[in-house]
């Protein structure tokens, strides 16, 4: 968890420099890195955890270990691709826990969880041959991307899919596959102006378009955000996230290449702050109590961040990179940033004092009462066995 | 939700665990359909058999710790005890109540 918030740090301060802001550089690695730090280091390492704490086996803690580890390796820019290759253990450990998840319970989301995990995986291997980050950023999209589609399929389940619905996401998942594939193959070599270029890029967009297009309609979030306080809150940040996939898929199947530039900005930033930054502002109110044990309780001020990225985001997409704006650029990049950090002061101080009211709740009761019944061990039961009939009073 | 001699009743309990809400659907885990059985022990210990929505679930720390924050000083209870099985696999056609389905717009 220090490892990952490290990574974020250091990620966030590389964003500044790459903005122009007039602040020293924080290394060669840091600088070239930018994009791996914070989706395979950070991410990838908060991501880990929350599977490897939902696991609950020891041997799943190797995953955000080593990514993490990995991470501040890359970071430090200690020689002999050591950073790398610990990035790619963690992806591949991911890929077991889904692996021990199957064995467990069979099932389709689970499987794109896995072929997330795979993504983490080939885009670590493609780093390591030294492919350059504008080649292998679809990869590290395909590992957001795939990890976030197979939790709302599972959630989907909730509004009672039809064997059609499903199949439909089968069908824009495939697209997004082919289009990981088709961009693999044209190789690392850069495009060359004037030359065609590879179709990748253009089907990976599709994908992402058909995504954002049955999460649109068959997503939890639709009818969720009907409901009060924190459910509606995760269902407006769902929402945006799932407009910015939409823009993203938009850019892809347009511009049809990446290359450095404006439009890079664009196709870039659009999935990653728009998409999966909103995924994560979404899900902090019930991941963080999962991964640290500590509740981290709504409240309406969550929209403020919130708000900031998504106005943040369309000034820096619209202003900067479309208009050619320089300065709002600067300002809607470093907003985004603030929106993060604002994010995480606020979930830092509400999990802080929340925990001080429920000490001081505890005293209250302990002193009125025999107190909280002791908490035996949640046991996690490998027996598959059914449970058995209700017996009261036994 | 009368008391059977100072201890609380298994149908007493679930009725309390309708207060455990998923955050992200908004709606119990009882009219989810993942609570399978209540057990209440001669002492006074209950054992909440539940199963979470699929095994990889990152939510389930934070609905242990919901249950516990829930039954915590329920009179008579002297232990408490959750177990998370994974047979039956969850159904949601099969388990989830009537109203939760209207509620997620299940036609």
């Amino acid at each position: 968890m220090a490892a990952a918030i490290i990574l974020l740090f250091g990620g966030l301060w590389e964003g500044l420099v790459y903005l122009g802001l007039p602040l020293p550089a924080g290394g060669t690695a840091l600088h070239e890195d930018h994009g791996q730090l914070m989706v395979l280091g950070f991410l990838g390492t908060l991501i880990a955890l929350e599977r490897a704490v939902a696991l609950g086996a020891a041997w799943g803690y190797l995953a955000p270990a080593a990514a993490g580890a990995g991470g501040l390796a890359v970071m430090a820019g200690l020689p002999g691709s050591l950073g790398e290759m610990l990035i790619g253990i963690g992806g591949a450990t991911l890929l077991a826990i889904f692996i021990a998840v199957h064995r467990i319970q069979p099932s389709l989301h689970n499987v794109v969880l896995a072929a997330g995990a795979a993504c983490w995986i080939v885009a670590a291997a493609l780093w390591l041959a030294g492919w350059s980050v504008s080649r292998l950023v679809p990869w590290l999209v395909g590992f957001l991307v795939l990890t976030i589609a197979g939790e709302r399929l599972e959630l989907s389940r909730m509004t009672g899919t039809s064997w059609r619905a499903r199949m439909l996401f089968v069908g824009a998942m495939t697209v997004f596959a082919a289009g990981l594939l088709a961009a693999l193959a044209a190789g690392p070599a850069e495009a060359v102006p004037g030359e065609p270029v590879p179709a990748g890029i253009r089907i990976t967009g599709a994908g992402l378009i058909l995504l954002a297009a049955w999460l649109a309609r068959y997503d939890i979030a639709r009818r969720t955000i009907r409901g009060r306080g924190v459910t509606r809150y995760m269902a407006a940040a769902l929402l945006s996230g799932y407009v910015w996939l939409a823009v993203a898929g938009g850019l892809w199947a347009g511009i049809g290449q990446m290359a450095d530039g404006p439009a890079y900005d664009a196709q870039l930033h659009a999935v990653f702050l728009g998409f999966v930054m909103s995924m994560i502002f979404a899900h902090a109110p019930v991941i963080v109590p999962s991964v640290l044990g500590r509740p981290l309780p709504f409240r309406p001020l969550m929209y403020i961040p919130l708000a900031l990225l998504q106005a943040s985001l369309m000034l820096r997409l619209i202003g900067g990179d479309w208009a050619g704006s320089t300065s709002a650029w600067q300002w809607g990049g470093s907003l985004n940033e603030v929106a993060v950090l604002l994010f995480l002061a606020l979930a830092v101080t509400l999990a802080a004092r929340s925990r001080r009211v429920a000490r001081a709740a505890g005293r209250r009761r302990g002193a009125g009462d025999r107190g909280r019944p002791p908490r035996r061990a949640v046991r996690r039961a490998d027996a598959r066995s059914a449970a058995g009939p209700l017996t009261p009073g036994e | 939700m009368a008391l059977l001699g100072g201890q609380p009743s298994p149908e007493m309990l679930r009725d309390l665990l309708c207060e455990v809400i998923d955050p992200e659907i908004g709606i119990n885990i009882v009219d989810l359909g993942l609570v399978y059985d209540v057990r209440l022990s001669a002492d006074g210990a209950a054992e909440i058999v539940m199963t979470l929505t699929t095994p990889g679930c990152p939510l389930g720390g934070y609905i242990e710790d919901a249950i516990h924050d829930t039954l915590w000083g329920t009179p008579g209870l002297t232990g408490l005890n959750v177990q998370i099985v994974w047979e039956p696999p969850w159904d949601p056609e099969l388990m989830m109540s009537d109203w939760a389905k209207r509620q997620l717009g299940w036609r």
